[in-house]
């Protein structure tokens, strides 16, 4: 059995099988416009959480919080389901494609056979969605691959409960009811509104822009304190952080900047096109980052690659970031002035 | 020099490619995994020389993904893009 799926590659996972799941049901939204209505962007260097031994620094909103935070926005219902037992999430899953729902799973990546072993390591938080069952291979569309991929029921099986951080428990879930007419305008302004209070308002030392400063200092400490070799791990667990997992880039920001620059199109709002351009370089100023980061931890660095260096940038790049989301709050709040 | 040539050099110069020559790495040579040791960190690096020797930038995975399996896809996403 197949389902009529549309399969659209795209550079995050969340983000896109959101939009995929949505254009099956008739509404053409970009993987980026997902992304900012679903208020995805996001910071927070989280220690105290550990991927693969190693603290976790995350560049977007928790697991799941796009694809909630979208649907909620749009007036679009969703089903959402965990388990405990594989054997009863398969037959949920089963139910549901006889039924013709394409459904999303959150699995771990590590388990899917068609990862190429370069990009597999054990990250429990990657999304794709299910469409169609031929013998005892499931049909997948994995919106981080140009084609759509096979996958034993087995491997399935292990990939939804794959152990560990985040485990994704069987997690699986199915759109219900999709408004005929959706509007983007007030689901934009909320979105960017969301984005901006999570980076400059939620208090403590570790998110926003504050735990991007606070990330510049431990970043500056890391040799002194960890030693060489496991300041090189921790930067190369950031690095990946950031530049993979479909990130779109410089840890979302590259994607933020084309929502951004949509959003400018559907409001006519102009000032958007200058904040988008001003998060691409914020961006560039990432990927600055990153590229030092990668020369550490592969012993490449030069004189000029230092923590301190890679600490200013940081730096930079909290300084820069504030100020969009200043700015962006500015013209969410000019709208409801009516201006 | 044509830009399979150059961008073979880059490599071996920026990724610390101790011992490879050019000639050893063949066009169409999977650019990660066991014979040249690269993983997906060198891939920031990549990236990074690509847009400093040939103005093209690598957004994302979504397009460099397919863009880095190989010298030829490489350089077939540069010439495509300059």
């Amino acid at each position: 059995m197949q389902i009529d799926f549309k399969h659209r590659l795209s550079a995050h996972c969340e983000s896109g099988v959101s939009s995929n799941l949505l254009f099956h049901y008739g509404v053409d939204i970009s993987e980026a416009m997902a992304f900012g209505i679903g208020a995805g962007l996001f910071f927070g260097y989280l220690p105290f959480i550990r991927i693969n031994q190693l603290p976790l620094t995350t560049f977007r909103c928790e697991v799941g919080g796009i694809l909630k935070g979208l649907t909620r926005k749009l007036g679009v219902k969703m089903h959402f389901e965990k388990f405990r037992n594989p054997q009863k999430a398969m037959a949920a899953l089963d139910r549901s494609l006889e039924s013709g729902t394409p459904v999303g799973c959150r699995t771990g990546a590590y388990w899917l056979p068609y990862f190429p072993s370069a990009y597999r390591f054990h990250f429990n938080m990657h999304n794709l969605v299910v469409y169609g069952k031929e013998g005892d291979d499931y049909l997948i569309s994995d919106p981080v691959f140009p084609e759509t991929q096979r996958c034993s029921q087995e491997d399935l099986v292990k990939s939804r409960f794959a152990q560990g951080a985040l485990a994704p428990k069987g997690t699986m879930y199915y759109l219900t009811h999709v408004p005929k007419d959706i509007d983007l305008r007030e689901p934009i302004y909320k979105g960017i509104q969301t984005v901006c209070r999570r980076m400059l308002k939620i208090p403590g030392p570790i998110i926003g822009v504050r735990g991007i400063r606070f990330l510049a200092g431990q970043v500056e400490k890391w040799p002194r304190k960890l030693g060489k070799r496991k300041a090189s791990l921790y930067l190369g667990q950031l690095v990946r952080m950031q530049e993979e997992l479909g990130t779109g880039g410089a840890g979302f920001r590259f994607m933020y900047a084309a929502f951004l620059q949509e959003a400018a199109g559907i409001l006519n709002q102009n000032r958007l096109l200058d904040l988008s351009a001003k998060m691409t370089q914020a961006g560039d100023l990432w990927r600055s980052f990153a590229v030092i980061g990668a020369r550490t931890c592969k012993d490449r660095a030069t004189e000029s690659d230092s923590s301190g260096a890679m600490a200013d940038i940081l730096r930079d790049c909290a300084r820069k970031e504030s100020e969009i989301y200043q700015e962006l709050l500015a013209v969410v709040k000019m709208r409801r002035h009516g201006q | 020099m044509d830009n399979k040539e150059k961008l073979k050099r880059i490599l071996i110069e920026t990724l610390n490619l101790d011992g490879v020559t050019p000639e050893q790495i063949k066009n169409d040579d999977p650019l990660f995994g066991d014979k040249f040791g690269l993983d997906s960190i060198d891939a920031v690096e990549i990236v990074f020389q690509v847009e400093q020797h040939f103005g093209v930038k690598i957004r994302d995975m979504k397009e460099g993904r397919p863009a880095l399996q190989s010298i030829n896809t490489l350089t077939a996403f540069i010439e495509a893009r300059r």
